[in-house]
């Protein structure tokens, strides 16, 4: 065994990268067909029925892209944060902290035109979002404190803040007792697209989507925030340092899952209430890192989970899978991605052998 | 001739009649947590259970199913895989429901715990009331320091019916108990449950009552050697030496008139909202620690509930503050009971 | 407040922090090697399940208990693997192990929901339970609350004067020194993960075999967080993770005592108490300046060479 030693590749795999993932993939979904078994339902029939009603049922395009919205949301915020190795674990409270800021103008400005409220709503959801994500940043750079354990406290009370508002003060008095607030008026609700179930919020996954890949690609904060992932502390930008950059990518961090917040909200639920939460702000992690933090293959991504859960409901009416199988499935693929993403930055061969992809540059010394 | 002809043509037209009233039944459920809780949604999944074993019906079920556009979608599919009947056993899937009855007129949809209609869709609950008033009577009897303790899920108006008709029923037997309550914000969380009964322990509670979907009040008060009432399904397995007895679902009977009267085209979209009388609710067996004075006298008045005599919230009624709530010779109408928002008098804690 | 209220609540606070007491001091064990572990949450949920399913089955909650820590040290394993040797993001690797142990707790738990197992119970410890006041509030637990009083004192003792706690020590502060000296860092991390993963597992353990007898789907509300963010507290030393479990036991217990006694406050607000303190504490500590303490190679993989 000790003829053979672990060698970092001179450069990661590319293409290959793409084959590993799909690896990774496949043995997830190896290991979910045996647990399906250990329960006694058909493993093979149970993860077929899983991926063609996730994906290839006629309404079933249209249940993943809606679910698909606040996932995306929630990512594209997460991953900015990431980039800077700042590990954002409060896309939840972020989330239901815009949910609230767009509830609260829903309900106090109802009575103006949906030309006003709407944007309002938006600018409301992006400071609640934002200030929820700003506050654990500013722990962390005049602090120190860790971001993982801040963030995460804070999901717990942004969601039991939204509670108290909806079993107490916003309560709908119509409600019979039940907590949600009044139903939002027509002027705040974000509408459907046509005859679709969907509604303009994919719209807005677009351009912020597109916005940020531009930003990241083509202006220079973003070139500097994409350089800073192995470095992040050597980060700068004219002359914000590198605590200016944090409290700025974990504001926008929280303004993006404010912003998924608000669209369930307004489009899905018309109202608030507790149900709103749905555990986007931890799958968003998934998503994100999965995607490698790029916005585009965000979307894909966000799509494919929602397939995922979407599919995992029809394996719960067909063949009565217990709901927790969806969070397995989620972990495995992330942990086999994470460990198959050793083989796109690391080779095995024997000791003072050549690379096995080297370029003649590359000769090896002796 | 004549006649053979008009005997064949009677048969003919008998015979489609006689499948269709044997069509089978596709029926789905739509449950808000997992089936397994002891509590809640097991109650209805025994009740599916029964509906599976008639003739001519299958059933499924989704479980923990988020209220809003997830609970839409359930219900969507299930329609279009060509379900009859679909039942969705929480508050917060009605506005989804309504919905989807409207997209699919041919399906019948229930909903329990509401209150909206459609012609293609009714609403359904159970006056689980009445059995906490006759397991408040069984509480207040026992009770040697006048303190009961209620471990309480959320502020909803059927926990704060119940905590309510529990307080009736127990000072209608003792008029010096005291109700404290204690919310845990979860359905179903036994670590917390049971700290949460503790915490009444330990103010001096010596019956523990619960709305809740899991046995640990009852294993907290089995272990400090108090009494407790069980909640959805009897807990006595759970707390041989403590549980007195427990109010009960029973849906069975109902999930299956339903499914017979969409079979026979009978069925009428209406609230129904149905009690001991009918069976929905019950009051499980009596532990053997309960005097036998104490339990005729609960069996007393669960007969007159059974005879379709309910004066459970007869007045007068007075809440936390004081202020009459339902007048000296009214009864609380059921929209009042619906959507209750106070505390009565002898109840300590927040509505909120 | 009189004494009535005060020495219910502290024993309370004993019996409630426990979990969260073994799962601390495994989180301190894997970080003091270096390695960052989030997916506290997702073993103890194992630990928890694979305890009670064990104690139901076998009749035994000793053998459960051992169960609950192995389940718990073999997930930490796969953590392992993926730092260890396929070099993962530490961070996201105990992420995705919090979404799948929980995850696989809660499926395979499924249909033991509601159901209860053979557990262990008071054990009030002869003379020192009739000692006035700390009698009461010490000594009259379960077996378990006195085994987690005690490694604390086994774990100090093994950092101060063993060779390998001192070995682990370095490994995680000084790396490259480490290596320098001959100690195999791999093995003392791999030590680190599956000896803090079968503590880990105890915490589960503990709630489903002692604190209930039950077991329902997510039994570990999130306890697990707490215990990484009071490895922080804690300042990485085991003696000061029993006083923080232990108030943080006590918060939980006391918000409930709170809503017993009548008070007005809504109860969403006062069941923040337990999260807002444990932000509090981390300010707290970062503002006393614990990053001395903090293992200077935590949370960083020890890359192949070239």
């Amino acid at each position: 065994m000790t003829r053979f030693r672990v060698y970092k590749r001179q450069e990661p795999l590319g293409w290959g990268s793409c084959l590993v993932f799909l690896g990774a993939v496949a043995v997830s979904l190896l290991v979910s067909g045996l647990l399906l078994s250990i329960q006694g339902k058909p493993a093979f029939r149970g993860i077929l029925l899983l991926i063609q009603s996730a994906f290839f049922s006629s309404w079933a395009v249209e249940d993943c892209l809606i679910k698909a919205v606040p996932i995306f949301l929630c990512s594209l915020g997460v991953s900015i944060a990431f980039r800077l190795q700042i590990w954002n674990i409060g896309a939840e409270g972020q989330y239901a902290m815009g949910a609230i800021g767009a509830t609260w103008m829903a309900l106090k400005f109802g009575h103006l035109p949906g030309l006003i409220l709407l944007p309002a709503m938006f600018m409301a959801a992006a400071i609640l979002g934002a200030v929820w994500g700003f506050i654990p940043a500013l722990f962390k750079v005049r602090l120190r404190a860790n971001e993982i354990i801040v963030t995460l406290m804070l999901n717990y009370i942004g969601i039991l803040f939204l509670d108290y508002l909806v079993y107490g003060p916003w309560k709908d008095p119509a409600s019979f007792g039940f907590p949600m607030t009044k139903e939002f008026p027509p002027a705040a609700v974000v509408g459907a697209i046509g005859t679709t179930r969907l509604n303009w919020g994919l719209l807005v996954c677009i351009v912020t989507g597109v916005a940020f890949w531009i930003f990241f690609k083509y202006t220079r904060l973003g070139f500097e925030l994409r350089a800073s992932g192995e470095n992040p502390r050597a980060a700068r930008y004219a002359r914000i340092p590198y605590s200016g950059l944090v409290l700025l990518v974990m504001s926008l961090s929280g303004m993006l899952a404010g912003w998924a917040g608000l669209l369930e909200a307004s489009a899905s639920l018309n109202r608030l209430q507790p149900s709103i939460m749905a555990g986007y702000g931890y799958t968003a992690i998934v998503v994100a890192w999965l995607s490698q933090l790029n916005p585009l293959v965000i979307g894909i991504a966000s799509f494919l989970l929602a397939g995922l859960r979407v599919g995992l409901e029809t394996l719960q009416l067909d063949l009565q899978v217990p709901a927790a199988f969806g969070a397995i499935l989620e972990g495995l693929i992330l942990l086999t991605v994470l460990a198959g993403g050793f083989f796109s930055r690391y080779e095995i061969r024997r000791r003072g052998a050549a690379p096995a992809l080297a370029r003649p540059q590359d000769k090896q010394h002796p | 001739m004549k006649k053979l002809i008009l005997v064949m043509a009677a048969l003919l037209l008998a015979v489609p009649g006689a499948i269709a009233a044997e069509k089978e039944m596709k029926v789905g459920f739509v449950y808000v947590s997992p089936i397994g809780d002891a509590g809640w949604s097991y109650a209805h999944d025994q009740a599916r259970l029964a509906l599976e074993a008639m003739d001519g019906v299958s059933t499924s079920y989704v479980e923990a199913v988020q209220e809003g556009p997830d609970s839409e979608r359930v219900m969507l599919n299930m329609a279009r895989k060509g379900y009859d009947v679909i039942f969705a056993t929480s508050f917060g899937y009605m506005d989804p429901m309504l919905k989807v009855a409207k997209q699919f007129p041919k399906v019948t949809f229930m909903h329990c715990s509401g209150f909206k209609l459609a012609p293609n869709m009714g609403n359904y609950f159970g006056r689980m009331y009445q059995a906490r008033y006759l397991s408040g009577m069984v509480a207040g009897a026992m009770t040697r320091s006048n303190t009961l303790g209620y471990v309480a899920a959320f502020p909803i108006p059927e926990v704060i019916r119940g905590i309510n008709a529990f307080a009736l029923g127990a000072q209608s037997v003792n008029p010096k108990v005291r109700v404290r309550v204690v919310w845990t914000k979860t359905w179903y969380d036994p670590a917390t449950e049971k700290e949460a009964a503790k915490s009444l322990l330990d103010v001096g509670a010596d019956v523990i009552a619960q709305h809740q979907d899991s046995p640990g009040p009852q294993e907290a008060a089995e272990e400090k050697g108090v009494y407790s009432i069980g909640y959805n399904t009897d807990m006595s397995a759970f707390a041989p030496k403590a549980h007195l007895t427990a109010p009960i679902w029973n849906w069975a009977p109902f999930y299956k008139e339903v499914v017979d009267q969409v079979r026979k085209g009978t069925w009428k979209s209406q609230s129904t909202w149905s009690g001991i009388k009918e069976g929905i609710v019950d009051l499980a067996p009596f532990g053997p620690m309960v005097p036998k004075a104490v339990q005729d006298k609960v069996l007393a008045k669960k007969k007159e509930l059974v005879g379709g005599k309910d004066d459970l919230f007869s007045g007068p009624i007075k809440d936390q503050s004081g202020k009459i709530q339902v007048a000296a010779g009214k009864t609380a109408s059921d929209s009042e009971l619906l959507g209750m928002k106070y505390f009565v008098q002898g109840v300590v804690g927040t509505l909120q | 407040m009189n004494m009535d209220f005060i020495i219910p609540l502290l024993a309370a606070a004993i019996q409630s922090g426990t979990p969260i007491l073994y799962a601390t001091l495994g989180e301190i064990v894997t970080e003091r090697s270096g390695i960052l572990n989030l997916g506290v949450e997702g073993i103890m949920l194992l630990g928890a399940f694979s305890a009670f399913i064990t104690a139901q089955v076998t009749g035994s909650p000793a053998l459960g208990f051992l169960v609950g820590g192995l389940s718990g040290a073999l997930l930490a394993g796969v953590h392992g693997l993926v730092c260890l040797n396929f070099q993962g993001n530490q961070v996201v690797s105990g992420l995705a192990l919090t979404i799948m142990g929980t995850g696989l707790a809660n499926y395979l738990g499924t249909p033991y929901v509601g159901k209860s197992a053979p557990g262990f119970d008071a054990l009030p410890i002869p003379v020192l339970s009739a000692i006035p006041l700390l009698g009461d509030i010490l000594f009259r637990h379960d077996i378990l609350v006195y085994t987690a009083y005690l490694i604390p004192l086994v774990l100090w003792f093994y950092f101060r004067f063993t060779r390998w706690g001192l070995g682990l020590r370095a490994v995680g502060e000084h790396p490259d020194a480490a290596l320098a000296a001959g100690l195999k860092i791999i093995g003392y991390r791999w030590v680190g993960v599956l000896v803090g993963g079968w503590l880990m597992g105890f915490g589960g353990a503990y709630l489903s075999l002692a604190y209930t007898h039950l077991w329902t789907n997510g039994l570990t509300a999130g306890r697990g967080w707490i215990a990484v963010a009071l490895v922080i507290f804690a300042f990485w030393r085991p003696g000061r993770a029993l006083l923080g479990a232990y108030l943080f036991g006590g918060v939980m217990a006391f918000q409930f005592r709170l809503q017993a006694m009548g008070t007005h406050l809504p109860s969403s607000l006062l069941l923040m108490l337990p999260y807002a303190l444990t932000i509090a504490v981390l300010v707290f500590s970062s503002w006393k300046g614990k990053e001395n303490e903090m293992p200077r190679a935590l949370g960083v993989n020890i890359e192949p060479p070239d």
